[in-house]
């Protein structure tokens, strides 16, 4: 077997291991099912007190938003809110948990490639992320009467399969920094908080200064949530938004690049310092 | 006094580990500002005719939109407090194997909840204080003198969450997997209370439940001695509810909380989790 056939049947396993964890916890499935119906839930009902029904204060919020269809809107946001809740919890955090257990020295002795324990807890994000998203469709249908048409629900989930790799690619990015932190949990709070009020998850993205929307321009989740809206809102294809993909996958490539050099420096300086088994 | 003394040291103790986490304590302002309190307020700003929040008007009777994220919020706080600062933090306990020493000295033990309750409000204090100055600061927070009237509802809320607290500390004990349950039903408790909407929108088989906690009178009278807003009820039909559910829920929290803990002492749970 070569090299890299190896280093595949690793990746494989580190998948299949993060999978049997997640199996062994089934309660972390609830919360997969509950957040992602109550949290867009309570917006829309905050939308609608906000906009009492007023003909004007839908008007306005269709000129800023794109659409006056609040429900849509806040449910497409909370499905990437919930995407980078798993992502970040999960396989962001994949390789502090690692060091927490005292096992991420014996990963590191095995070897097989130091891009199987970064990338490789990635792949069991995809499972419930999967969940995360039927459940948000399935309660927008349930709740709020709301079914888009199938050939837009079919490219919005296009969307969301050529958004994976940049997704994957922040979570290893961030994975690989946490080594460096002591308590994990605000800084998952701190970074998902960024998302939340720079990708226009629930509010749209012109509400924000001028600065903000620039800064909102570079990450891949802001173009992901628009161009689903643009799909399921107001019409648009795939091929309207192409540019918005190919502008996602490049910052794919290079957030992923930007990962493997942040985990290399923080390893070999681990190794130096002999601080891979501490936390 | 023995017993008072005990509560204030536990509060102390508390207030003193926390504090030593720097990023977690940021992150109890930083987390309902980004969570909350910045996307809620921009979010309906998006609704905003000519710089006025007329659909908020039309709902509530104000046009007040900080003030109805700000006061709805503070309520919300003094929800998790609750939930997270005192239920939760017997869970804590128990992972850490400390429960079990604490539960050994002759201090009583519904003092534990007390002082984790004070512990608890002192950093519900301190982040309410700083929310409201980055209110006033930054998202144009209008604090009224008319809103010092509904302290006592504050102060009745604050009494009720003990008794709630209590309640939730029972469950704790007994049940395993506590984090999943202190997270969702910290989240219901505060939608179904109208921290983030009012609850006539709700749909109508959960209307009787968020009229059944104390918090929905609690934040409503907030409201509209504070912004001017429309009551769901007459205000002093709503102060009367609030006392009359403060009364009930302490003795039934305290009742739930002695049971729970016979039970686990019972069937040697306390250190199981």
């Amino acid at each position: 077997m070569n090299l890299f056939a190896a280093d595949l049947r690793a990746f494989g396993a580190a998948a299949r291991k993060e999978l049997r964890q997640q199996r062994r916890y089934p309660t972390l499935f609830l919360g997969q099912l509950f957040w992602p119906v109550m949290l867009p839930a309570s917006w829309v009902l905050m939308g609608q007190a906000y906009s009492g029904n007023d003909s004007q204060a839908l008007a306005a919020f269709a000129e800023r938003a794109g659409s006056s269809n609040v429900a849509v809107f806040v449910f497409v946001g909370y499905a990437m809110y919930n995407w980078l809740s798993v992502l970040l919890w999960g396989a962001g955090t994949a390789l502090r948990q690692e060091q927490m257990r005292g096992s991420l020295e014996a990963v590191f002795v095995t070897p097989a490639s130091r891009l199987v324990p970064l990338f490789g807890p990635g792949m069991a994000t995809l499972l419930p992320m999967a969940v995360v998203f039927a459940s948000n469709f399935l309660a927008l249908r349930l709740f709020f009467g709301v079914a888009p048409p199938i050939v837009a629900v079919v490219q919005a989930a296009a969307i969301v399969v050529l958004g994976i790799p940049a997704l994957y690619a922040i979570g290893a990015l961030f994975a690989a920094s946490v080594l460096r932190f002591g308590e994990v949990g605000p800084v998952v709070q701190l970074i998902r908080g960024v998302f939340v009020l720079a990708c226009g998850i629930t509010f749209p993205v012109a509400m924000l200064p001028l600065w903000a929307q620039v800064g909102a321009k570079l990450m891949p989740p802001t173009y992901i949530v628009d161009d689903i809206r643009r799909v399921l809102l107001r019409g648009d294809t795939i091929a309207d938004v192409a540019g918005d993909i190919a502008l996602v996958l490049s910052l794919a490539v290079l957030t992923a690049i930007l990962a493997v050099v942040v985990f290399r420096y923080l390893e070999t300086s681990a190794r130096r310092t002999g601080m891979l088994g501490r936390f | 006094m023995g017993e008072i003394r005990a509560a204030f040291a536990i509060a102390r103790k508390d207030v003193r580990g926390f504090s030593r986490y720097r990023i977690a304590v940021a992150s109890t302002v930083f987390t309902p500002l980004y969570q909350f309190i910045i996307p809620a307020f921009l979010f309906g700003a998006a609704f905003a005719v000519n710089g006025k929040a007329a659909g908020l008007a039309a709902t509530l009777g104000t046009d007040d939109l900080p003030g109805f994220i700000f006061f709805g919020g503070l309520i919300g706080g003094l929800i998790g407090m609750a939930f997270w600062g005192v239920a939760f933090s017997l869970r804590t306990e128990m992972e850490t194997g400390t429960l079990e020493p604490t539960w050994l000295t002759p201090t009583h033990h519904e003092t534990l909840v007390i002082g984790r309750a004070l512990g608890s409000l002192f950093w519900f204090l301190i982040s309410q204080v700083a929310l409201f100055a980055f209110g006033v600061w930054f998202l144009g927070l209008r604090l009224r003198v008319e809103m010092l009237l509904a302290l006592p509802a504050v102060a009745c809320a604050v009494l009720a969450m003990v008794g709630v607290a209590y309640l939730l500390a029972g469950i704790v004990l007994i049940i395993r997997e506590a984090n999943f349950f202190v997270d969702t039903a910290n989240f219901l408790f505060g939608v179904l209370s109208g921290t983030a909407f009012p609850v006539t929108l709700l749909p109508g088989v959960l209307q009787p439940i968020a009229f059944a906690l104390p918090t929905t009178y609690a934040i409503d009278i907030l409201r509209v001695q504070a912004l001017g807003a429309r009551p769901l009820f007459d205000p002093a039909l709503e102060y009367l509810v609030l006392i009359g559910l403060t009364i009930v829920s302490y003795p039934l929290g305290r009742w739930v909380f002695g049971r729970a803990e016979e039970a686990v002492r019972r069937r040697g749970m306390l250190a199981q989790y």
